[in-house]
């Protein structure tokens, strides 16, 4: 019974450590998801990159304003660009996130999550 | 834009703010590729070199700047995991920070917080003259967040973190740290009205108050700086490996949770235990 409940206790500690390594990980996403542009700071979420995807669409290519995280009115002059930069940094980002997100997942103990 | 990095060093007896400085300001150099400055005061530059240390500190900092150290009134206990010790806090003159900077645009931070990423970057060319963070997030997560890491009391003044700081040296900035020297030279004032306890300055009040009355004696809607990922004073730094993976153990009431934090800032605030990793943090750097 003592090795049971000893067994329990190293895995409950394995939980913790893991769900604070997963919480980290999605911290640091958020964070490289922030983008400062023009004065401006967007988020980088799948509203932005559709909506900046359809205004290209739709031929909109120069002097666009979109709202940023505060409602903020701010001039894109050149949307195709602000596309490409929020394209790479989104998919740089969630890339990295998956990458960090595997490791984690496959280790089986403190030690080696500490390690990943 | 002129723009760099200014930290605070004024060393007590027990804590060498110095060496955390040279810490913090060569990652943040690494990291943000921004010129760093050090503000300091004459005994901490005269001890810097007694202790050799000045040489290398001029190759780190951009500039030096030496000030008059700040009336220590303030004594604070500093924990070291279960253990504590009690000594001056020297922390009172980071208003004038206004005065004292370089640069057109400074991003001020403690020498205890430890950037290893570049999303502040981002930052530097927000339109708004006066950045904060204005949320505290623990490493272990929101179990160990108490109302008074949100609010300056119960009133429900939200609580401003000035762990980091950006701004633009404009008038519109001035008042702003003109006013906290203002809450400063009035604490216990102001403490009657916010209701907070006024037994030891803090600058993160300080700095909420002054924002909350120049919105109009309401909390701000502007834009802020990210969220200060912090580890309390009652955790330890135990360990930092290759590629600056910082090894955490969080205290969790009767034990301790291992964490590694890597590529993203980080507040420590058991300045001990950073310092216990001196050497093998500027290994790396």
């Amino acid at each position: 019974m003592q090795e049971q409940f000893k067994n329990a206790l190293e895995f409950s500690n394995y939980r913790q450590t893991l769900s604070v390594q997963r919480k980290t990980l999605k911290e640091k996403n958020e964070a490289r998801l922030t983008f400062g542009h023009n004065g401006g700071i967007f988020k980088i979420d799948r509203s932005l990159l559709n909506f900046v995807e359809l205004l290209i669409n739709k031929g909109r290519h120069e002097n666009v304003v979109l709202l940023d995280i505060n409602d903020n009115p701010i001039l894109i002059e050149n949307l195709q660009e602000f596309s490409g930069d929020i394209f790479d940094r989104y998919f740089t980002a969630t890339n990295e996130y998956y990458e960090e997100y595997q490791k984690i997942k496959k280790s089986r103990s403190v030690e080696k999550l500490i390690e990943a | 834009m002129n723009c760099g990095i200014v930290i605070f060093a004024h060393n007590n007896r027990q804590i060498d703010y110095v060496k955390l400085s040279m810490i913090s300001a060569l990652l943040a150099k690494k990291n943000l590729d921004k010129p760093v400055s050090l503000i300091t005061d004459p005994s901490t530059a005269d001890w810097m070199k007694e202790s050799k240390v000045f040489e290398k500190a001029a190759k780190i900092f951009d500039k030096i700047i030496i000030t008059q150290r700040p009336e220590s009134g303030n004594n604070r206990l500093y924990r070291d995991g279960k253990d504590k010790i009690a000594a001056p806090f020297n922390n009172t003159n980071r208003d004038n920070v206004w005065y004292l900077t370089p640069y057109e645009r400074t991003l001020l931070i403690d020498s205890d917080y430890i950037i290893l990423s570049d999303v502040l970057n981002e930052y530097w060319n927000v339109d708004s003259s006066f950045l904060i963070s204005n949320t505290y997030k623990d490493i272990l997560g929101d179990h160990r967040i108490g109302y008074l890491d949100k609010n300056v009391s119960e009133t429900g003044v939200k609580l401003l973190w000035a762990t980091t700081i950006m701004f633009t040296k404009n008038q519109e900035s001035k008042v702003l740290f003109d006013l906290v020297d203002y809450i400063k030279e009035n604490y216990k004032q102001f403490s009657d009205t916010y209701r907070f306890n006024p037994s030891m300055f803090r600058n993160d009040i300080a700095f909420s108050i002054a924002n909350h009355i120049l919105y109009g004696w309401e909390d701000s809607n502007d834009y802020t700086l990210p969220s200060v990922l912090s580890s309390p004073d009652i955790d330890f730094l135990y360990d930092v490996k290759e590629k600056l993976k910082f090894i955490m153990l969080a205290n969790d009431g009767d034990s301790y949770i291992t964490c590694s934090i890597q590529n993203k800032d980080l507040h420590i605030m058991n300045k001990q235990s950073l310092l216990r990793n001196y050497d093998k943090i500027m290994e790396q750097l």
